[in-house]
């Protein structure tokens, strides 16, 4: 007889576990929507471009798509831990702007005569830290949706870093130290890389390790149950915006560093690889899903693919259209599935 | 369970109301270690406030809760976990994202060390999570994702995170099961029923269950509810379920209240549906509605009557079998053509899907008939006006301001707006209405009611889906039982001669 | 028991109220707060800068106020109208600019004919938007990401990344900046026009009453009758429509239009114009003709800045925590709902 059933979970999971297949079934389940296939359209991305053009397999290009891959890396560590929670932060070009204008102007540079050394990383990223901060707060405390608070940070951060430009000369790093650090090569690979390998290892302890990473995934999953269990909620929340906009601060150092000048649009164009990226990677963005080695193959995924479309002559004025086209096809690829007449889409 | 076991839960006199309406009435109740206590009674006896007050969701107006002999005095759910009271609720509360280990063992982590300078130790966690799934007698990998689980196996992850959160090993754990069996297939209540034997070696269980069968097989000893009240607790030995029904069904009258003519059984059927299946939620089921007629569901909770009701008006699609609306089967039934075909359905969630709270009357009215009121493509105000006016006289809807936001009436003025929305057609041909008087009082039900009857005498057939079965008995000129999706009873109320609340009781549950 | 609620005595007494109070009740709820706001928002910002610099009260004040505040009037016009079906557009923006191009293309060759089929192509792109998320069900500002990232691709490709200037057929266009009516230009009047029509489509007609109880409650709409899709693909198609308005009060300003020139940079003002002329966030309240406060408020910041001494480079700030501020004011809070 069939009786009346949950709406929600796979039925049939007990009694496969019972006979023993489960532990296989978990492991393809889980490799299908998980890394191997993310892996499989790297491989056939790479196969595909090294074809189209030989230079697309050799070392300068892909110590090239590493020094790429870098700032999108740092930024997709943020945005994953706040997308897990099931919010959005559209903030993060802003904040790059705010963050490395400051860094700049407070770093050897044509324009000022001041240099703060390690206090202008400090100060660059508390800033970075506190735009995060006041779009979490807000969030959490006023209970205003993330997308809109955090679009209103982008421009927060952006204004500040149009601010602190003024009607002066651009300026541009006068320190060969620090313009050539993040191209420079340790064990071949790139500093600017080691430095985002750094921080997505950092990502990976804060989420799978520690209270704030699991408490995110939990309210993800039901925030609901979350306050009920008794999480403090609305503190992870805000921890996980402030950690979004330290990275993003760091994003924005990083980029002026590899662009050498300071720049309010040094963000241009990363919400554009973050965002698909997360989803390809599999953060759903209704949140509990995904993790950051996901998301990061997500992000080494779209710029593979921008690095090879360029190299096969491509205009580099497609990669906003590409990349948003696969923001749109991976969010409907999730979306499809959990159709309903009765479903409300905002 | 000897009869000296010591005392896990005392409740003493406790009571809990929600305006006028009293939930709970002076309830004592004893439950010792080792014992495996039958909670039963209708939808609406009080079972779930109950169950609320021991969770720590609610707390009681007067009386006095003891758990393992310490009074408790809990602010929120939280506490409750802390004193050793775990409930599994129908609606699960585990985080499907994430391990069975993580699961029971979160909130443990700070306090049982768990965690090294705010690093998680898995190892140890995973370990801990097993000691306990061993020491309620399940055979689960506590780094099984729960999603991944069968839901007999989550119920277990929940008992399991219950135990492990009582802090006082030395206190036995206090463990509720809400309803866990509507929702399983028979093989796995078996594996339930094994569990919960199991469960009696280390904690006290309250079981709650619509289902008798299952409450005498499995307790030790029954309660029942009715109206917040407990009006029966004996041991399951030597008790029937005659006397069950008995304490749970107060003595009415067997009689229906019928008050008006019988219509006919023969003709044209407004809405026919054979043999409509939907997987899961409501299976083979078969039945007609003539004009003015009134056909009433009735069932438990999980019975699949709300899925069908929608299922009815093109809200929810159906697997197999067909609608007739008129004679004419329908295909790729949907609202808009239900609408159209002269339905009309009231939901239960009056709030959030029967009104729109921030439109006044006048617009609630226009929404689903607009035709009545316009000009191509325009709405005509004062057409509505007239119409809204219309309709706030005649129901007596209260207060008689068409022009005030919906949200800012009391429910039952709500609900006589929702009702006008529908009446307001001349070409209705059925009205589906899910739980009508929910909430209200008796002076609005009276209203609803009648308004319902006056639709029928013009012609239009009524799907009714009754809070009570006294209101069924009232309304209804034929009663559909159903039971887990399927339809167990029916009777003509024309002919039927003796029929009584506790007789549909037995066929429900 | 009796028959409280039905008896004819208690009907009458209802009946008959106070006819004073009952215009004082309803005027007091005409003139709720979202409705006077946007206005004395507005009035206030202009008291400021008439007493910073009362030469910006004068006609050439207003000539410039209006001309810069035409397209973010128009943008936010058609934000409201998605807004009130409780999405958001995160390319509308994005279609102006690519509109200001193709017009720019365009013009030239075919004149008036261009205009409009520009127009009817900006208002299916729209509709196309509406349209996927009423059948896929995203979230629309995902899905609108999504688009704006393929329109700023269009918007590159097509100019190719030049400033595209309209050579033949210029004072067509540019008479819509250069005529001025009690010295606003007729782009500003083309947004007013809109902002009363629109107002009307909310008010007058059964589309408008769908479209703002989707936006009020949506499963409440749809097991109403209420045809949801379509009131989605309408707001859509009517934002599209709105931005290529927009698009054509860019190029007849500037004459020309590019990929970053004028009008790269309306997607936050044209939303601060929608919700400063109270239109709510989430869903349900939107009054288009306060809209035109709401763009007037926005377009006079950058001048109020300026007149209050401030440089004009504190726009984008401005705008961010007027967005923040407003929102943080206005959303409406019901206890235990999940915000996202």
């Amino acid at each position: 007889m069939t009786s009346v059933m949950h709406e929600d979970g796979p039925r049939g999971a007990a009694g496969m576990k019972r006979n023993g297949s489960a532990s296989m079934r978990r492991l393809f389940a889980e490799g299908a929507k998980g890394p191997i296939g993310l892996l499989a359209a790297l491989v056939v991305l790479i196969v595909v471009f090294s074809f189209l053009n030989p230079r697309f397999a050799s070392i300068e290009n892909l110590q090239n798509v590493l020094f790429q891959v870098s700032v999108p890396l740092i930024l997709v560590v943020g945005a994953t831990l706040v997308i897990q929670m099931g919010s959005i932060d559209l903030s993060i070009e802003g904040i790059m702007g705010a963050a490395g204008m400051t860094w700049i102007l407070l770093s050897p540079n044509t324009r000022t005569m001041i240099d703060l050394g390690l206090w202008a990383w400090l100060i660059a990223l508390v800033l970075g830290m506190s735009l995060g901060l006041m779009t979490g707060v807000i969030y959490a405390k006023l209970k205003v949706p993330s997308f809109v608070v955090s679009l209103g940070t982008w421009y927060v951060g952006l204004g500040i870093a149009i601010l602190l430009y003024g009607n002066n000369s651009l300026p541009s790093l006068t320190s060969e130290a620090l313009a050539r650090w993040p191209t420079g090569l340790t064990l071949g690979l790139p500093h600017a890389f080691w430095l985002a390998a750094l921080v997505l290892l950092f990502g990976l302890l804060i989420s799978n390790y520690t209270n704030l990473g699991r408490g995110l995934m939990a309210i993800g999953n039901n925030e609901p149950i979350a306050r009920m269990s008794g999480m403090p909620v609305n503190v992870y929340k805000i921890g996980a915006f402030a950690i979004a906009g330290l990275l993003g601060g760091l994003a924005g150092i990083l980029a002026t560093m590899q662009l050498g000048s300071g720049s309010t649009d040094i963000g241009f164009g990363q919400l554009f690889v973050v965002i698909p990226a997360a989803v390809i990677g599999g953060t759903a963005l209704g949140g509990g899903e995904g993790g950051m080695i996901r998301s990061a193959l997500g992000v080494v995924l779209l710029i593979i693919l921008n690095n090879g479309l360029v190299l096969a002559g491509v205009d580099p004025d497609y990669q906003s259209g590409v990349f948003g086209l696969i923001l749109l096809f991976a969010i409907i690829a999730v979306a499809w599935p959990e159709r309903g007449r009765l479903k409300v889409a905002k | 369970m000897k009869p000296d076991a010591p005392v896990v839960l005392r409740l003493t006199n406790v009571s809990r109301s929600f305006g006028k309406i009293k939930a709970v009435r002076s309830v004592s109740l004893e439950i010792r270690k080792g014992e495996v206590i039958g909670l039963t009674g209708e939808n609406g006896a009080g079972k779930s406030t109950l169950l609320k007050i021991l969770a720590g969701i609610e707390r009681p107006d007067e009386g006095r809760m003891e758990i393992n002999g310490k009074v408790a005095n809990f602010k929120g759910p939280n506490d409750a976990l802390k004193a050793g009271v775990g409930v599994v609720h129908q609606e699960q509360s585990l985080f499907t994202n994430l391990t069975v280990a993580e699961n029971i063992e979160h909130q443990n982590i700070e306090r049982q060390g768990l965690s090294r300078f705010g690093i998680h130790d898995w190892g140890r966690i995973n370990r801990e999570a097993q000691k306990v799934l061993e020491k309620i007698g399940v055979d689960l990998d506590s780094r099984t994702r729960v999603g991944d689980l069968g839901f007999v196996d989550r119920q277990m992850v929940e008992i399991a995170r219950a135990v492990s959160v009582n802090p006082d090993k030395s206190g036995t754990p206090l463990i509720i099961l809400d309803e866990p069996t509507a929702v399983l297939e028979q093989a796995e209540v078996e594996v339930l029923e094994r569990e919960i034997r199991k469960l009696r070696e280390f904690a006290s269980v309250i079981f709650v269950s619509h289902r008798l069968d299952e409450v005498l097989r499995i307790c030790d000893r029954v309660v029942v509810m009715r109206h917040g009240e407990l009006t029966s607790d004996r041991l399951t030995e030597g008790v029937t379920k005659d006397e069950l029904f008995r304490a749970m069904v107060h003595e009415t009258p067997s009689v229906a209240m019928r008050s008006r003519a019988a219509p006919s059984k023969e003709g044209q059927a407004a809405i026919e549906v054979r043999n409509l299946t939907r997987h899961g939620r409501f299976d083979n089921v078969s039945f007609a509605v003539r004009p003015g007629e009134i056909v009433a569901l009735v069932g438990t909770n999980g019975s699949g009557r709300g899925a069908l009701a929608r299922a009815l008006f093109g809200a929810e699609t159906f697997d197999a079998g067909t609608i007739e609306v008129n004679g004419k089967a329908v295909s790729r039934w949907t609202i808009a053509k239900a609408v159209r075909a002269g339905l009309a359905y009231v939901p239960a969630e009056r709030k959030v899907e029967g009104m729109i709270g921030g439109y006044p009357g006048t617009r609630n009215i226009a929404l689903v008939h607009p035709e009545h009121a316009r000009v191509g493509p325009f709405l005509r105000p004062r057409k509505m006006a007239h119409i809204a006016q219309q309709w706030f006289n005649r129901l007596g809807v209260s207060p008689n301001d068409i022009h005030q936001p919906l949200a800012q009436f009391s429910g039952g003025n709500q609900q006589k707006v929702v009702l006008a929305k529908w009446l307001n057609n001349p070409e209705l041909k059925v009205l589906i209405l899910d739980h009508p008087l929910r909430g209200l009082d008796v002076g609005v039900s009276q209203a609803v009611n009648r308004e319902i009857r006056k639709a029928c005498d013009n012609g239009t057939a009524v799907v009714l889906i009754p809070d009570t079965i006294e209101e069924a008995l009232e309304m209804a000129d034929e009663i559909l039982v159903l039971k887990d999706g399927r339809v167990s009873a029916r009777h003509d109320m024309r002919s039927a001669g003796e029929l009584d609340v506790r007789e549909i009781v037995s066929e429900m549950v | 028991m009796t028959y409280r609620s039905g008896t004819p005595a208690n009907v009458e007494a209802l009946d008959r109220p106070d006819k004073v109070a009952a215009t004082l009740v309803r005027l007091r709820r005409m003139v709720s707060w979202h409705v006077i706001a946007p206005p004395l928002v507005f009035f206030a910002i202009l008291l400021v800068v008439g007493i910073a610099n009362p030469a910006y009260l004068g006609p050439f004040g207003i000539s410039i106020a209006t001309t810069s505040a035409a397209p973010i009037l128009l943008v936010a016009l058609g934000q409201a109208m998605v807004l009130n079906t409780g999405s958001i557009d995160l390319s509308n923006a994005a279609i102006a600019l690519f509109g200001a191009i193709i017009f720019a293309l365009t013009i030239p060759d075919a004149g008036i004919v261009a205009m409009i089929a520009v127009l009817i192509v900006l208002t299916l792109i729209g509709a196309v938007n509406g349209a996927i998320l009423a059948y896929t069900q995203v979230p629309s500002f995902a899905l609108t990401l999504g688009t704006l990232g393929i329109l700023q691709t269009a918007a590159l490709v097509t100019s190719g990344s030049e400033t595209i200037y309209v050579s033949e057929n210029r004072d067509l266009v540019t008479a819509l900046h250069t005529i001025k009516v009690l010295s606003v230009p007729l782009t500003f009047w083309i947004g007013v026009f809109a902002a009363i029509f629109f107002w009307a489509l909310l008010r007058f007609t059964i589309i408008g009453q769908n479209m703002t109880a989707v936006g009020k409650n949506e499963s409440g709409a749809i097991l109403s009758a209420v045809p949801n899709k379509q009131a989605k693909i309408i707001a859509f198609a009517i934002s599209g429509f709105a931005s290529g308005l927009a698009g054509l009060a860019i190029v007849a300003q500037a004459g020309s239009a590019s990929a970053s020139g004028l009008g790269s940079n309306l997607l936050l003002p044209g939303i601060a114009a929608a919700l400063v002329g109270g239109t709510s966030i989430s869903g349900g309240q939107a009054n288009p003709i306060n809209v035109v406060f709401g763009a007037l408020t926005v377009a006079f910041v950058p001048i109020a800045a300026q007149a209050l001494g401030f440089g004009a480079q504190a726009q984008s700030l401005v705008y961010g925590i007027f967005i923040i501020v407003i929102v943080a004011l206005t959303t409406s809070r019901t206890r235990g709902a999940v915000i996202k």
